[in-house]
């Protein structure tokens, strides 16, 4: 399992703290919150754990969906003659295909725990991307080829015909003002744009997708030929539509205020780690319920003036207690200023868990490969996984290494090994995560489980390095943070 | 880059794929023979749909015409006192229109359907949509030019939509 | 009045002589309308309605519509009424009344076909079939019937278009049952008032219609079934 990376988004956060692992003294003492919580890791059972669905399930559902929906209109087609029936019949399929397609697209942001388990958000955020643009394609083809095809078969101008189209069949206006607010949404969502948009913004207009589609919904069943008159046809289109938004409504809103006030997740204390790296600690009741693993990460959302309308992803900098959750964040902005001037009380609305980075039992050692701000979950990980362990740390300088004297510690605690490779290339005179240096900091390389957290260049060359280094494809995990 | 000409290269190469399939089964028009009448076979498939639709064709390839309306000639099993006249074949540029009046005392009941364009979706969606409208239009104007319109008392309000406004215009 | 007529003179049927005789009918309905009104307070009706102005006083017009009306009223058992809910108000016979004399006066002008459509009510003269359509109470815009016949009048009352506005003058209250009572005869005058009457009889209405000379009734109910008196079927299509 490999990815790629690209930066769409927020990036998340790291920083390290010293955290009393299960099999450790504590670290020298620093400056921190006035009471130390002693927080017990909830362990991971094996054979346990919650369900997921991996990405060929996945991909197989969403596929049987397009062949079910191109059937539909096999079935409803008696025939294809001339021109304009050619046109209209492919922006016929055209249009069932975008119809289906929009729903799995939101299925896919609707924050399924067997989704994001399986899957991983990331590589979640990425189908989504993907498929968005195809669809808005999709979206712009059909209604450029039905209004030829209608104008051919008219003998009619395609001007003529457009006007027709917008003013006598039923709800084709609006569904025409879908397919521009899709567009719009696509446009802004190019690369390009985004870099130019705040995140926020670009979030908050992104949700007009939901009104285009449910502006767009109306004349599928009204005009759309293959419902006309298959009366199941129509229930079961009308089914698929209600049971995704009925999930979106669950999993994206109902379910995290219910979490919101059965775990009443607040601030305890705040601390200042190292220069521009805060812990923050936060803490609740019944955490255990929440499922969390080493290695996922929660929506956080702080209740003050100042941010309580932004959300951002931080992973879990230690394994999840059953009263208390540490995040560890790098000062990189206003937003991670604000953060560090939290007071204890405030509370928190943290949706999640969320993350498919989570390793399971193995036989085999594991090696853990971090870059830069990825070592926060990778820490939590090398705290809790039980089994042989290999952390390699790579940082362009020493002042970049956080957590230093406690991975130590861990290491020294658990017989494990940490390797820290620092140093621009220049220095080093090369990538130190060439295949040869990977081969010989852990010789039985191609025996073991790799999983790989970093900034998006630093990932994909790390992986690249491990699959030259013999490591199987299926063996390799990784996760980004900018999605 | 190479996704994007991957994605747009297969779906045209599946929509012309499925066109040209579709585009071999022959174009049979839902057809019966005036006055005997062809008799009305049961859906073929879809046999939950609210309306009915089922059509033995010529060739006995049976059709799903959806529509609202009997399609088909109803001249068997008329009640008493009704009589079934089959217009002329008209030729439109869609393909052939014949329409089947079923009369009681010089007023017309019924509007049955003979023939219309089936040989695309398209024809059958807008035939979905105008069949019924102009069969009710139909039946309102009953057969024929009428030269006033008695109702009870309308203000003038009233008038501009009624129908005598509408034969006053005519006019 | 508050109601609209329409004049249908088909052309080539000998015209009236000039534009003259359809202004004419057009002043002599404005003259029933100043005369006739009980919505105006200085018309004949209202005045004399008031006791203002002695019968003798009023147009001879007003003595001819009393008359007629007291035949009416007799025949109908009381049914038709100028005194409906206890003002004076001979509408329910001027009206019909003032149409069939419009179209007298075409007749008199030399039309030998024309046909006045007041709100409703036609009269039809000539020797020419004249297609009368009968509005659907139940479903507006669409017609429930249409009528043919010579040198006839159509009149209808009914529940449409002004919601009840006829009372049943021994109970108070709108009749109940029918939705429109169409009824069929020589003169619109009659026709009209006998089928103001009529409407007012609700269920009654059927057995009186059949008693009738000269006229014939087609009713639907508010439940959306019809009848009609034994004759009416040869005024059919």
């Amino acid at each position: 399992m490999t990815s790629t990376a690209r930066r769409s988004g927020p990036a998340r956060h790291s920083g390290a703290e010293a955290y009393p692992g299960p099999r450790q003294a504590p670290a020298a003492p620093r400056p921190g919150p006035s009471r130390r919580p002693q927080a017990r890791p909830a362990p991971v059972q094996p054979g346990n754990r919650p369900a997921r669905v991996g990405p060929r399930g996945v991909l197989a559902v969403i596929i049987a969906g397009a062949v079910a929906v191109i059937a539909l209109w096999w079935h409803s087609t008696p025939g294809v003659h001339g021109l304009g029936s050619w046109l209209t019949g492919a922006g016929e399929i055209l249009g069932l295909l975008c119809g289906y397609g929009v729903v799995v697209l939101v299925a896919l942001m609707a924050r399924l725990p067997p989704l994001e388990r399986g899957l991983g958000t990331d590589k979640l955020a990425r189908w989504h991307a993907m498929g968005g643009r195809y669809i808005v394609s999709l979206v712009v083809a059909h209604g450029l080829l039905i209004v030829w095809g209608y104008a051919v078969t008219a003998h009619t101008g395609v001007v003529n015909e457009t006007a027709t189209l917008l003013t006598q069949y039923p709800d084709v206006m609006m569904a025409t003002v879908a397919g521009f607010l899709l567009l719009g949404v696509g446009i802004i969502s190019m690369r390009a744009a985004r870099r130019r948009v705040r995140y926020e913004t670009w979030y908050f207009l992104h949700l007009y997708t939901y009104l285009a589609i449910a502006l767009a919904f109306s004349h599928q069943l009204a005009v759309g030929a293959s419902f006309v008159s298959n009366l199941a046809a129509r229930f079961w289109w009308s089914a698929m539509y209600l049971t995704v938004l009925v999930l979106v409504l669950w999993y994206r809103v109902a379910v995290p205020l219910i979490s919101f006030r059965r775990h009443r997740l607040e601030v305890i204390g705040v601390k200042a780690e190292a220069p521009g790296v805060i812990s923050i600690y936060i803490g609740g009741r019944r955490l255990d319920e929440l499922d969390a693993e080493p290695g996922q990460f929660f929506r956080w959302r702080f209740l003050t003036r100042s941010l309580w309308w932004s959300s951002h992803p931080f992973s879990l900098s230690a394994a999840p207690g059953s009263d208390m959750l540490r995040i560890t964040v790098k000062n990189l902005g206003d937003h991670s200023q604000a953060l560090a001037r939290l007071q204890p009380g405030t509370r928190v609305f943290a949706e999640g868990p969320y993350g498919a980075f989570t390793p399971g039992d193995s036989d085999r050692g594991v090696l853990l490969l971090a870059g830069g701000v990825g070592i926060t979950p990778l820490r939590a990980i090398f705290a809790t996984l039980p089994g042989h362990v290999t952390l390699i740390y790579r940082a362009s300088s020493e002042r970049d290494i956080v957590f230093r004297d406690e991975l130590d510690a861990i290491a020294a605690a658990r017989g494990a090994t940490v390797h820290y490779l620092v140093g621009s290339r220049a220095e080093i005179g090369g990538d130190p995560l060439s295949p040869r240096v990977l081969r010989s900091l852990v010789p039985d390389l191609d025996e073991q489980d790799a999983y790989v957290c970093g900034p998006a260049g630093m990932t994909s060359a790390a992986v690249r390095a491990l699959r030259a280094a013999g490591m199987p494809r299926q063996r390799i995990h990784s996760e980004s943070f900018e999605f | 880059m190479r996704r994007v000409i991957l994605a747009v290269t297969g779906t045209i190469a599946g929509l012309v794929a499925l066109l040209s399939f579709k585009s071999h089964v022959p174009s049979v028009p839902v057809a019966a023979t005036t006055g005997s009448g062809s008799s009305s076979s049961s859906s073929s498939s879809s046999s939950s749909t609210s309306s009915s639709g089922g059509q033995a064709t010529a060739s006995g390839q049976t059709t799903t015409v959806p529509g609202e309306f009997p399609q088909g000639s109803v001249a068997k099993n008329l009640p008493a006192g009704e009589t079934a006249v089959d217009g002329n074949v008209a030729n439109t540029a869609y393909g052939p229109v014949q329409i089947q009046l079923i009369e009681k005392n010089r007023k017309v009941v019924k509007v049955a359907v003979l023939e219309q364009p089936a040989n695309t979706l398209h024809d059958i969606q807008i035939g979905a949509f105008a069949f019924p409208k102009l069969i009710s239009e139909t039946l309102a104007a009953q057969n024929g030019k009428i030269d006033a319109v008695s109702g009870a008392s309308y203000t003038s309000a009233g008038y501009i939509q009624s129908l005598q406004s509408a034969l006053d215009k005519a006019v | 009045m508050g109601t609209v007529v329409s004049f249908d003179v088909p052309a080539g049927a000998g015209e009236p002589r000039g534009e003259g005789s359809l202004g004419q009918a057009v002043r002599w309905l404005h003259w029933v309308d100043a005369t006739f009104s009980p919505y105006r307070d200085d018309s004949d009706v209202s005045r004399f309605g008031r006791g203002s102005l002695p019968l003798a006083d009023c147009a001879p017009e007003l003595a001819e519509v009393l008359e007629a009306c007291a035949a009416v009223s007799e025949r109908s058992g009381g049914y038709f009424t100028i005194t409906p809910g206890g003002k004076f108000d001979p509408s329910g016979y001027v009206k019909g009344w003032a149409i069939e004399r419009a179209a007298a006066i075409l007749t008199a002008a030399g039309s030998a076909e024309h046909s006045v459509n007041g709100g409703g009510d036609v009269q039809c003269v000539g020797d020419r079939l004249w297609r009368v359509g009968i509005a659907d109470p139940l479903r507006p815009g669409r017609l429930a019937l249409v009528v043919a016949g010579r040198d006839f009048a159509v009149a209808t009352s009914g529940v449409a278009e002004r919601g009840p506005h006829i009372i049943d003058p021994y109970t108070g209250q709108p009749p109940a049952g029918l939705a429109s009572l169409t009824m069929v005869g020589a003169r619109l005058a009659e026709t009209d008032a006998y089928t103001t009457a009529a409407f007012a009889m609700g269920s009654a209405a059927r057995d009186w219609a059949e008693s009738l000379d000269g006229h014939e009734a087609f009713a639907i109910t508010a439940a959306g079934a019809t009848w009609q008196t034994s004759g009416f079927g040869a005024y059919l299509g």
